[in-house]
């Protein structure tokens, strides 16, 4: 259940931030779309209560109401529990100890929860990356979801930069999933932990790479960074990165939004234009891989083989 | 010199994707940011028009991006499994060809999310 920003601007008289740190991760995220803003129906900062979740005091705790801090790992069972609180379910005392608030800290964040007109949660990587992972977010998700039967609530992760939230949405209408697609047999698959990159790379499944718009020389574990170096890589990238130093083929292209037109998607999924204002000498990614493609597309068309024989 | 002033610019170094940024820019490098946050205007003003890395490199060397382009395309025809990873710091419609070409030439596509 999720909504835009410009209905957050508007509406929310509670926001939570979990595991995220805007204040300076994205600093505008507060004056644009949050507490700074005026909303048709919130008038004022006074008129909105947020809290922040986190495991450490950041700078955005200066902007909160109500700071949680809880244990490293735990935000898994502090979802659950509120979860039950929501419901007016009994939780095992000793079990919130662990994590870090009291029970009378959640119970307080549960009333205001329930009370809020509209509320909305926006978690960070410091949910989603940490133990737990994708269970936390599902967590977050249903706690959002059965907040509805009291008013209405929605859950929102806070993307990071570029356009990650445009790469999930075109996977998705293209081939039907958001990342980690395999397309070996001609028909999309999508198995994550099976078919996503680390795993690939790691494992050393991968005979060739493609890489555009990242840097993994710089942010993938080692192992598999000793395979894209291993294999033939190919690294479009405005700069020449950490990737590139380690790869076959690389290819400057116009750096996105700055020279390079087109599109991207906001973190609540909303599409906007690139201005760019300067002309770059490069040609764009776009242009690149379209030209890679009709090159790939000369050559004899692909067939699977047995024994070294094409099959029929 | 005369500026070019671009209106209601995007930004898209964070997940805010602030589309209300004034730009300032002459004809290699952005000199002002209006309503920027200070890493916005840093990427802005962290990229230039100049040129200041060779359009391509084979094993190392400078190519030019027709070369470049031929040696990509052997290497990805010739692969099993071929992998396109990353997609995030480009466009849409970048992303689209790159899904387009993923298809063709059988690959795994995959981006920053599952990490
Ligand atoms: S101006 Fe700042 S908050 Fe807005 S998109 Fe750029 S980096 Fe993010």
């Amino acid at each position: 259940m999720t909504c835009t920003l410009g209905e957050v601007k508007n509406r929310a008289d509670f926001i939570i931030y979990w595991g995220g740190n805007p204040a300076e991760c994205h600093p505008r995220h507060f004056t644009k779309y949050t507490i700074m803003q005026k909303g048709k129906f919130v008038p004022n900062r006074k008129a909105r209560t947020m809290v922040l979740v986190d495991i450490r005091e950041t700078p955005s705790a200066k902007a909160s109401d109500i700071f949680l801090q809880i244990t490293p790992g735990k935000d898994f069972e502090v979802i659950t529990t509120l979860r039950a609180l929501v419901k007016g379910q009994r939780v095992n005392l000793d079990l919130v100890a662990e994590t870090g608030l009291t029970i009378e800290q959640l119970q307080d964040l549960v009333d205001r929860m329930k009370k809020a007109r509209f509320g909305v949660l926006f978690f960070g990587m410091g949910l989603s990356m940490t133990r737990g992972k994708h269970m936390n977010s599902a967590a977050v998700l249903a706690l959002a979801a059965e907040m509805n039967a009291f008013t209405k609530f929605v859950a929102m992760p806070m993307r990071g930069h570029g356009n990650v939230t445009g790469a999930d949405v075109v996977l998705r209408y293209t081939t039907g999933y958001p990342f980690g697609i395999n397309m070996c047999r001609g028909y999309p698959r999508f198995n994550p932990g099976e078919f996503s990159t680390v795993d690939l790379l790691v494992r050393g499944d991968n005979d060739a790479a493609l890489i555009l718009g990242a840097d993994p020389g710089a942010t993938m574990p080692q192992p598999g960074i000793d395979h894209l170096a291993r294999i033939p890589t190919i690294v479009l990238d405005p700069k020449v990165t950490h990737t590139s130093r380690l790869s076959r083929v690389h290819i400057t292209t116009a750096a996105t939004g700055i020279s390079a037109p087109g599109t991207v998607y906001r973190m609540d999924e909303i599409p906007l234009p690139l201005r760019p204002p300067l002309k770059s000498p490069y040609p764009s990614d776009e242009e690149v891989i379209r030209r890679i493609h009709q090159a790939v597309a000369k050559r004899p068309g692909w067939r699977p083989t047995l024994n070294g024989k094409a099959m029929r | 010199m005369s500026l070019n002033v671009v209106k209601n610019a995007t930004c898209t170094f964070c997940g805010c994707v602030c589309d209300d940024i004034e730009l300032h820019a002459d004809d290699e490098r952005i000199v002002e940011t209006k309503r920027a946050c200070s890493l916005g205007e840093s990427w802005f003003k962290n990229h230039t028009a100049e040129r200041l890395y060779p359009d391509a490199l084979i094993d190392g060397k400078p190519a030019t991006v027709d070369e470049a382009v031929e040696a990509a395309a052997d290497y990805l025809y010739q692969a099993n499994m071929p992998l396109v990873y990353g997609l995030s710091n480009v466009t849409c419609e970048a992303q689209r060809e790159a899904v387009s070409l993923a298809e063709t030439i059988g690959g795994v596509i995959d981006s920053h999310t599952s990490l």
